[in-house]
């Protein structure tokens, strides 16, 4: 959607959901779009893991945001 | 014009159609009625539609959802023609704006759309609202129900592992369609005390069209919560057996307030009614009731989510018109039943009558 806007974006899934965004992504005329992943599960996660996968998955972003 | 476009497949007999449509993803695993033109068409004429009647716009894709589309997969279902006016205005309803559809069809918390009939559609479709009403009590429920999934199925890809991304789902998902049982066939429903949830929610209750104009209410549903409490005649008692389910899901499940359905059926029914009380009085107690205090979590494993909000009192509801009370279920038995919500009010329920015309 954001992309769509003109507005460059990175969508995040954690892996069990994987299959989900490629099934959206298709569904909405985008397959293949890239996405990041993250490990699942998220809420029972303490703040040293979060604090992790936040800071990777901000790495993996940025080339996904600056390329077209 | 009741010229269909649909694609056509030519198949040499029931078993064949069976296995195509089984491997091409098109059924909910139980066989199917094959949708020939014709029965697509005697559909149609049951609900006075042109086939390219819009129903709604699927809110992902931006789908154009028509009547004939809905009507294939109600004769899949097994629906009669008299049950197909009921099928397509829940599909009208589900795919109102404050529904939200894609939520709680694609939520890993498994819900189900629960369709809640009233008015004489009902009996015209040949819902009881009487024995075994949650679930396999008459042919019209259950076609009804299943319609509304294969819908879901076909037309939105609400498929498990799909869309759906259900962690368990519940029986529902197969079909969770309710008639109320307005007449009192089986237990006292005064209509001045207990007018339908139809006729409440389209503020029709106490005029010249209370009981007049048929209905179709949608609210996306967690599983039926069974209690049974047969050993009181006191209202207040029932109702705080109805408002500890609640409090149990909301321990156990989500604390958010929501659409909370609450179904009587006939023997604590007659407690309330001779009683005098209103479907409005067992709402106001219930509000009062049915909340909690976040430490409670803390006594059911989720302590880590407590924090510094122990005291704060959380209620079922927001206001007691978000909850929607319904007569239904059999003759005999101590028993009532609440439907929880999806999830909060992240999903609103949608009233629509019978045979309006939305945008014309």
């Amino acid at each position: 959607m954001g992309e769509q806007a003109g507005l460059p974006s990175a969508g995040i899934m954690t892996s069990a959901f994987v299959d989900a965004a490629e099934l959206m992504a298709r569904v909405l005329g985008a397959e293949g779009y890239p996405f990041v992943t993250i490990e699942h599960p998220m809420a029972s996660a303490g703040p040293g893991e979060l604090h992790e996968r936040g800071r990777r998955a901000a790495e993996a972003c940025l080339p996904l945001l600056v390329t077209g | 014009m009741l010229e269909l476009t649909s694609k056509r497949h030519e198949l040499d007999d029931f078993a064949a159609v069976q296995e195509q449509f089984h491997e091409r993803g098109w059924t909910d695993g139980l066989p199917v009625v094959p949708p020939t033109p014709d029965a697509v068409v005697a559909m149609l004429e049951a609900a006075l539609l042109p086939a390219d009647h819009l129903v709604g716009v699927e809110p992902v894709r931006g789908r154009a959802i028509t009547a004939e589309k809905v009507a294939i997969n109600s004769v899949m279902a097994g629906c009669r023609p008299e049950q197909f006016p009921v099928v397509v205005t829940a599909l009208t309803a589900m795919l109102a704006d404050e529904f939200q559809l894609h939520g709680p069809t694609a939520s890993t918390g498994g819900a189900a759309v629960l369709v809640i009939v009233n008015g004489p559609a009902r009996r015209e479709a040949g819902m009881s609202g009487g024995f075994s009403a949650l679930g396999g009590g008459d042919r019209a429920a259950t076609c009804i129900g299943r319609a509304v999934r294969l819908c879901l199925i076909n037309l939105f890809d609400v498929r498990p592992g799909g869309i759906d991304r259900s962690t368990l789902g519940h029986p529902g998902k197969l079909g969770y369609c309710l008639a109320e049982d307005e007449e009192g066939e089986f237990g006292p429903t005064p209509a001045e005390l207990w007018p339908s949830l139809g006729d409440e929610r389209l503020d029709l209750a106490g005029g010249p069209e209370a009981g007049l104009v048929s209905s179709v209410t949608v609210v996306a549903s967690l599983a039926p919560r069974q209690f049974m409490n047969e050993w009181t005649k006191a209202p207040e008692e029932i109702l705080d057996t109805y408002a500890a389910e609640i409090r149990a899901n909301m321990r156990h499940y989500s604390i958010w307030p929501g659409n909370y359905v609450m179904v009587v059926p006939p023997q604590l029914r007659a407690h309330l009614v001779a009683a005098g009380w209103s479907k409005a009085d067992v709402r106001a107690r219930v509000y009062e009731r049915a909340r909690m205090l976040r430490r409670e979590w803390g006594e059911v494993g989720k302590g880590a989510v407590v924090g510094d909000k122990g005291e704060r009192e959380y209620p079922a509801l927001e206001d007691p018109d978000q909850l929607l009370v319904v007569a239904a279920g059999g003759p005999a038995g101590g028993f009532g039943a609440v439907i929880p919500p999806w999830l909060g009010t992240r999903s609103h329920a949608v009233t629509v009558p019978v045979g309006a015309c939305v945008n014309c």
